[in-house]
């Protein structure tokens, strides 16, 4: 059976009525995914820091004198060898929050970069604005219908068909707007409860639900049905309890860390993976933010922790892999009244992988002082988010990611040259 | 048939007559008419939480318009059964100042006893132990947004590795503290509120009560794990929520701006005027803030943002970023009376009096407020106007069109489609304006339109996880308590009540709720319903008996009104010879896509 073959017996199967692929076949055809002649499959790992995270406390300036004029009790102090809740040293100006010492090994390797100063033109302060605008990728457009990672599926055929070529991993179990749209993708909260569960009768009761949504009726409930019962046979196949991460990565135990573990062994399996997506939320740190440690520590110790045990499970496979971390807007740069910070503008956002020029911070800085500053309270943005997210699709694509940027033109000039 | 029909329209009120006037002259594609049955099925799913068995004929022997009247009235309508059934939720009657004292936070309120030196000696070398190394200080364990924010300085990552030997003595000497004295643990208060809005949506006589609670709950969203908004919710439900439900949209939203569940979900509580006195602490020893908060105070523009954004006008409703700025210095003063209930719990524990009664209520604090000149919407908004100001923007806000439009868009996707029709939103719109923004009557409009009662209207909304899980319940006559079985499958769904972060509340489309996981949990919930798996509700289905697949036929009638697709009702009947049928018949109904409409 070759694999043309096999590939339109597969589409058969997925068009006839009360037929889930059987899984054997299907488990066949992912396996195949890998080997295609395109090459390899490229991954991309979106991580979505909702709620606007302090990118100037999260990648400190610490050579800017304005960052301490302003932030009196919330700074992070100048990097020092013996002070643990220091900066941690990037490149003399540019300093790590002490919580991300995690990411201090991918930066030293080269396999980290950061772009600062990046963010959306649009000035919404608004978090659901912002995380609409971004996640669709059209700033100022709110009637983009789908998101730019469903459409950087959409620029790309896929001939293997893959169940789980974009796979959202969240407690929430909800589609983010980045991967809704025309390409299919499946939003899970955890691949291990991903089943029908009724005990001894549960093979039964499946039996019965995929017949009732065998329907030929196109409609976006019952097709949602028939691709759940897909994953759901396939997954068995792939046995996600007795997952063991390699390379004696420890992730986080947290919601999170579960995550990005599930993403891990997605790829590992060879499913066809060429979108994953996980969101951490949290970061709208209006009061007591914290400095050095705190609010905002904590859960950058979680993200950092998290993408570093990712980043170690995946070994060799990161040849293939990016990770792309975002947040809707960044956060002003006085703290407030109360030890916090409001909405603000420009942000930081990391970009990790093998194939990634690391230990640099892209981007040109536009500087803190007050007339420098973005309406005169935030930090300006020198990098539009859609030239971070269109260098890495054109190079995971291999090819012109235009299409993907509706109202905007992609110029490789204006790349920055991390990937 | 025809007769039948005749009646029923001379039978509509004027209103209805009315609309159909101007939707003929407006040359619009005519839209198939429901049939009675199916209106009445409509009405009981889009009114309320579905059909109980023998609703319909209930509702068919008063006659359907009759039923809409009487649901828009609930305060004549006697509601028995559901009061009894929250009767026993102690904490849902007491005011906030008494959950502060009786459902007190551990730690909070071992610090104050320990800053009077009033902890019992094992208890607080126990603590010490807990600070110094216990598994609760693990930094990863509570860091989400849901921490009261003045526990964070504790959660510094650098701890040591836990010790569950200390930290389970150290657990068992608080639950024993918590005994001796009385108390109850915080968790306990959210479990009480879910449980009220689940029993009463699924008892309540007052249906569309429930279904206007949900609403304006979603919409004027708060997050229980946000600070001290767990204690300040039941009274947001009880005191700011329900009774405004149907009255003016105007009322309802001063209620939300003065609730302090509100004014602490969206910061404005502790929102100062950047030249309010600076001895305002010293002077005004009740208002003491914090000790973290202590210096530099100032003006969030949280609240003021998304009191335009999403509680009014819409985002795209006309107001600038000048125009958020303005309206949060009107709002500065709006602030909460000892705000995470100050130390009322020690207080009580010592027996002290005093004014801790009032903890955790609304209070404007002059002191605080920029009394200022402000221009907002272009209004001028006088200096010295002190609480006026802000009263002056919620009106200004409640009187505007865009307002008007947001609002009746919101409610027409709601009760009609996901995608509103152009047409009804611009009537309710109109009714908005024209009636002051009377819920009622904007409710009126939508019930008695055509697009509600059109054939593309009927089962064209997805149920909400809290919808499926209540019209499950009700459809099977089954009896619940309303506890913790039921919250977690509807947060598994995705819907956790009082569970929404952000303030935008949940998508109300179906997109939102249809996907693979989502989807599956729903099939896995109807299992888990009808094999009597949740703990604290029974459904009861022996009670039919007779030729299975009339049996079936029954069950399809109750819960989908008969309504089934001959494809559905075939896999069904091949379950009919498998062992347990019945509850097998029932799990798949629950999990079919017709019962996840509405």
């Amino acid at each position: 059976m070759n694999r043309r073959f096999f590939l339109k017996s597969g589409s058969i199967a997925l068009a006839s009525v009360g037929m889930s692929l059987s899984a054997p076949g299907f488990l066949q055809r992912a396996a195949l995914a890998n080997t295609g002649k395109t090459g390899k499959r490229k991954t991309l790992i979106a991580i979505f820091q909702r709620g606007a995270v302090d990118g100037l406390n999260m990648v400190v300036p610490f050579g800017e004198p304005a960052y301490y004029s302003m932030r009196p009790s919330i700074a992070i102090p100048k990097p020092e060898a013996a002070n643990a809740e220091s900066a941690i040293n990037l490149d003399g100006f540019f300093g790590l929050h002490p919580s991300m010492a995690a990411f201090k090994p991918l930066w030293d390797s080269k396999r980290l970069a950061i772009v600062h100063a990046a963010g959306s033109p649009d000035n919404t302060r608004s978090h659901f604005d912002a995380q609409d605008y971004m996640e669709s990728a059209t700033p100022g457009m709110k009637s983009t219908s789908d998101g730019w990672l469903n459409r950087y599926l959409q620029s790309k055929p896929d001939p293997d068909r893959s169940l789980f070529r974009a796979v959202a991993i969240s407690p929430k179990r909800t589609m983010p707007r980045a991967l809704q749209g025309r390409a299919p993708a499946l939003a899970l909260a955890n691949l291990a409860e991903f089943t029908i569960r009724a005990g001894k009768s549960s093979d039964n009761l499946q039996n019965g639900f995929e017949a009732l949504y065998a329907n030929k009726v196109n409609d976006q409930l019952t097709n949602t049905g028939r691709e759940t019962f897909e994953a759901i046979n396939y997954l068995k196949q792939v046995n996600p309890a007795q997952y063991k991460p390699d390379n004696g990565a420890q992730y986080p135990r947290n919601p999170f860390g579960t995550s990005l573990l599930q993403i891990a062994q997605l790829i590992k399996a060879d499913v066809g993976l060429e979108v994953a997506f996980t969101d951490l939320d949290g970061w709208d740190t209006h009061v007591n933010e914290g400095n050095s440690r705190g609010q905002l520590g904590n859960l950058l110790q979680q993200f950092s922790a998290g993408i570093a045990a990712l980043y170690q499970d995946l070994g060799q496979r990161m040849d293939d892999v990016t990770i792309l971390t975002m947040s809707e807007f960044g956060r002003t740069a006085r703290e407030n009244g109360n030890r916090g910070t409001d909405h603000g503008h420009a942000n930081a956002m990391f970009v990790i992988g093998n194939g990634v020029r690391g230990g640099k911070v892209y981007g040109s800085w536009p500087g803190l002082k007050s007339d420098q500053l973005y309406e005169g309270r935030d930090l300006a943005l020198t990098t539009d988010f859609r030239d971070v997210f269109g260098e890495i699709a054109t190079s995971h694509l291999g090819n012109d990611a235009q299409a993907i940027f509706p109202g905007y033109t992609l110029s490789r000039k204006n790349f920055k040259g991390f990937i | 048939m025809e007769l039948r029909k005749i009646v029923a329209l001379l039978l509509t009120p004027a209103i209805l007559a009315g609309q159909i006037l101007v939707a003929s002259g407006q040359k619009r594609a005519r839209t198939a008419e429901l049939t009675e049955q199916q209106r009445i099925v409509h009405v009981l799913n889009r009114l309320g939480f579905g059909a109980r068995p023998g609703d319909v004929e209930r509702v068919k022997a008063i006659g359907v318009e009759n039923y809409i009247n009487e649901q828009l009235n609930p305060e004549k309508i006697s509601d028995s059964v559901a009061e009894n059934k929250v009767r026993d939720l102690s904490a849902l009657n007491l005011t906030t100042a008494e959950l502060y004292e009786k459902y007190p936070q551990p730690g909070q309120l071992l610090r104050q006893l320990q800053a009077r030196g009033m902890l019992p000696e094992n208890l607080a070398d126990a603590r010490e132990n807990r600070v110094k190394g216990g598994a609760n200080a693990n930094p990863n364990a509570g860091a989400n947004v849901g921490e009261m924010p003045k526990d964070d300085s504790k959660n510094s990552p650098a701890q040591p590795p836990a010790n569950p030997l200390e930290n389970e003595k150290y657990r068992e000497l608080i639950q024993k503290y918590y005994r001796d004295n009385d108390l109850q643990r915080p968790q306990r208060i959210s479990d009480e509120l879910q449980a009220s809005r689940i029993l009463r949506a699924v008892y309540s006589e007052r249906q569309l009560q429930e279904v206007m609670v949900d609403f304006w709950t979603n919409h004027f969203n708060v997050f229980a794990g946000k600070g001290a908004d767990r204690w300040l919710l039941p009274a947001y439900d009880r005191d700011t929520i329900r009774p405004n439900a149907m009255s003016k949209f105007s009322t309802l939203l001063q209620a939300t701006a003065q609730s302090p569940a509100m004014l602490f979900y969206l910061d404005n509580f502790q929102s100062v005027s950047p030249n309010a006195n600076a001895n305002v602490n010293r002077r005004m020893p009740l208002f003491r803030p914090q000790p973290q908060q202590q210096q530099r105070r100032g003006i969030n523009e949280n609240y003021a943002r998304e009191l335009m954004e999403l509680h009014t006008l819409g985002v795209d409703g006309g107001y600038t970023q000048k125009d958020v700025q303005e309206v949060a210095r009107c709002f500065t003063g709006w602030t909460i009376f000892q705000p995470r209930g100050g130390a009322a719990a020690a207080n009580a524990m010592m027996g002290r009096e005093g004014a801790r009664q009032n903890a955790g209520t609304f209070v404007f604090n002059a002191r605080m407020h920029d009394d200022g000149e402000k221009v907002v919407l272009g209004h001028k908004i006088p200096a010295g106007g002190g609480i006026k100001d802000g009263l002056m923007v919620l009106d200004i806000l409640a009187h505007h069109p865009s307002t008007a439009k947001f609002i009746s868009t919101k409610l027409v996707r709601h009760f009609v489609a996901d995608d509103p029709p152009r047409a009804l939103v611009d009537r309710v719109a109109a009714t908005f304006t024209k009636t002051d923004g009377d819920i009622r009557e904007m409710l009126k409009t939508i019930f008695f339109s055509r697009e509600f009662n059109s054939t593309e209207a009927y089962r064209a909304k997805i149920k909400r996880p809290f919808e499926l899980v209540i019209s499950a319940i009700r459809s099977l006559g089954a009896d619940t308590n309303g506890g913790p079985g039921t919250h977690q499958w509807i947060a598994r769904m995705g819907e956790p009540l009082y569970g929404y972060q952000t303030p935008n509340g949940y998508s109300d489309v179906a997109e939102s709720w249809v996907n693979t996981g989502g989807l599956l949990e729903r099939m896995n919930f109807g299992l888990a319903l009808a094999n009597n798996r949740i703990p604290g509700t029974r459904v009861n289905l022996s009670k039919l008996s007779g030729e299975q697949s009339r049996v079936m036929d029954e069950y399809l009638k109750n819960l989908l009104a008969g309504e089934v697709s001959s494809a559905t009702r075939e896999a069904l009947v091949k379950q009919l010879d498998q062992s347990d049928p019945v509850t097998k018949v029932v799990g798949l109904i629950l999990g079919t896509p017709e019962f996840q409409r509405q």
